[in-house]
This record gives C-alpha cells, structure tokens and sequence, in this order.
C-alpha cells in the first residue's frame, strides 16, 4: 500500500512554492529539514531530483500557459528557449563533472567550498535588494553566461546553490523577473533529469535508492508547481522583486548554517 | 515597460501582461488553460497509480 506522509507533503508544497515562484530553494531548503527528520542521503537526494524533474517541467510548462513566458519548441528559437538552453546544458555538464569527481574520489575541501557558495549567495541576494532602486537594466548575455558557468562550478563541485546563482544572474543580467522564474523552473528541470540518470547509474554500482518518500514529495511539490506559476502570474512583478532577494539571502544564510553545523 | 529593446525580447509576454491588466484581470484564466490544469490533475492520479504498482 502507498504511503503517504503528511508533514513531508506540506513541506515538498511550501518549498516547491518558493521554487517555482522564486527560483529557487527546494534542494537547498528542503533537504537539511528531511536530514533534520531523520531520512538518510539515498532516501532524500535521488528522490527531490525526480521530483524536481518532473515538478520543473510541470512548473515550466504552467508559467508558458500563464504567459509568464513564452518558449519555443520550434526553430527560429526565441531568446527565452536559448537562454534556457544554455542554462540546461551547463548544469547537466555540471551535474556529469560532480559525479565524475565523487568516482574520482578527490578530496575537496567541501566546507571550504559551501562556505565559498553561502557568501556568494549571500552578496547577490544583498547586491538584488541594492538593485531594486534602479528602474532600469540591459540584457547581458555574456554576463548570463558567466553566472550560469559560475552555478554549473558550484553545482559541479557539489556544493550546491545552483538555483540562487542562476536566478540572481538572470536578474542582474536584465532579465524580466517573471520570466527568469520560469526560465530557471525548466532549466532546473532538465538538469535534475541527467541528476536522477546519475543515481540511476549509482545503483548499477550496488547503491541502492530509498523511494519512500517519492509519492508524498511528489505530491506537495506536484500541486505547488500548478499553483506558483498562476502566483506569479498574478502578483506585480514589483513584489518578486522584493521577494527573490530576500529569499535568495536567506538561502545564503541556510547554505552558511550547514558549514557550521548548526542544521545538518 | 522597460524601453530597453534587449529587455523587452527577454519577458516581452509577461511585462505586457503587467502592463496592460490588473492583479483582478490577470486572475483570470483562459477556458484552455483550465483544461490542461484539468490534465495535470490527471497525470498526477496515473503517476500515483503507477507508485502504487510499483513502489
């Protein structure tokens, strides 16, 4: 018989949430808080990577239909599926470099590094609420380009905050808020596609992956990905303005607390 | 709307419906659209099924 876990439910559905409304913060979040209840690593990272694959293609989808964006399946390319393109592949590189340095069993200084990632998050969540006086921006690619390279490292590297970076550097490259959401929710879908084939390529290896908690995060972060586009749809671009910055610091924050062990 | 030509490629739709409609406008929905919310929802009972048989 399926078993369904309510706490874990609400959970998936408030962060899924924020994920797909602001970018970001359903790995990030929702993982020290399942460590927190007990649930081991094969028990919670292959399963939120499922989930988000598919919460962030149902998520993209909706923010098409709510005219949120505008993505084209079919050539000539609009700018959105380009720089959504761009975004997808390097975190899929990314996401092939950090299983194939894990094999490689080098040993990086991790804290080191989620205290590099934290503080990163940290500044541009602070340099986005700094942004919000200037009414006015102009599209960087190159500069996109940069931070999406940047947040494939940092994924690369296994530190995580792929999210927040690229989010925050769609922003400060001129991207239209709404519209960056969207971009990241499918963005960050495909990656976590070559993430779970990852694990799926672990468990050829003897891991075995714990799927208990699958139906019950599908469950939150499913509705939630329904809900959050038509929010954002709704809700004045000024607000998520507002929002994503402080979401973004408080993640910066979050990512700091588990270096020093305060949470899991 | 932001004048910049660069911007306004990138978020065209979603700065126009800012624009153009009100928060009780943009509430709104297309008949469509709640169709297809209407085939999430079907997706999401397969997919439970599925887990069902499988899991």
């Amino acid at each position: 018989m399926l078993e369904l876990f309510p706490l874990i439910i609400v959970l998936a559905f408030l962060f899924e949430t924020m994920d797909s409304s602001a970018g970001m913060g359903f790995g990030t979040g929702l993982t020290p808080l399942l460590f927190l209840l007990g649930y081991d690593p094969l028990q919670v990272v292959p399963i939120l990577l499922l989930s988000e694959a598919i919460t962030g293609f149902t998520s993209s989808y909706f923010h098409h239909e709510f005219e949120n964006v505008s993505f084209s399946l079919k050539k000539p390319y609009n700018q959105e599926t380009k720089i959504t393109g761009m975004i997808a592949v390097t975190g899929c590189f990314a996401i092939v470099l950090s299983v194939v340095l894990t094999y490689a069993a080098l040993d990086l200084p991790k804290s080191f590094i989620k205290t590099y990632v934290g503080i990163l998050v940290l500044i541009m969540g602070f340099i986005g609420m700094v942004r919000l006086k200037s009414k006015t921006s102009r599209y960087r690619p190159r500069l996109l380009t940069g931070f999406a390279a940047l947040a494939g490292f940092n994924k690369g590297i296994g530190a995580g905050g792929y999210g927040p970076v690229v989010m925050m550097g769609q922003l400060f490259s001129g991207i239209y808020e709404k519209t960056a959401t969207a971009i990241v929710s499918l963005a960050e879908g495909i990656v976590s596609v070559v993430g779970f084939a990852s694990f799926v390529f672990i468990t050829s290896y003897g891991v075995t992956v714990d799927y208990l908690l699958l139906p019950s995060i599908f469950t939150g972060g499913f509705i939630a990905a329904i809900i959050s586009p038509y929010m954002v749809r709704v809700l004045p671009n000024k607000m998520w303005r507002i929002v994503i910055p402080i979401y973004a610091i408080l993640m910066g924050i979050l990512t700091l607390a588990k270096v020093i062990n305060i949470i899991p | 709307m932001d004048k910049n030509e660069n911007v306004i490629q990138i978020g065209l739709l979603a700065q126009a419906l800012d624009a153009e409609y009100s928060i009780f406008e943009r509430m709104k929905i297309k008949k469509e659209s709640l169709k297809r919310v209407g085939y999430a929802i079907g997706f999401y009972i397969s997919v439970m099924i599925i887990f069902t048989i499988v899991l």
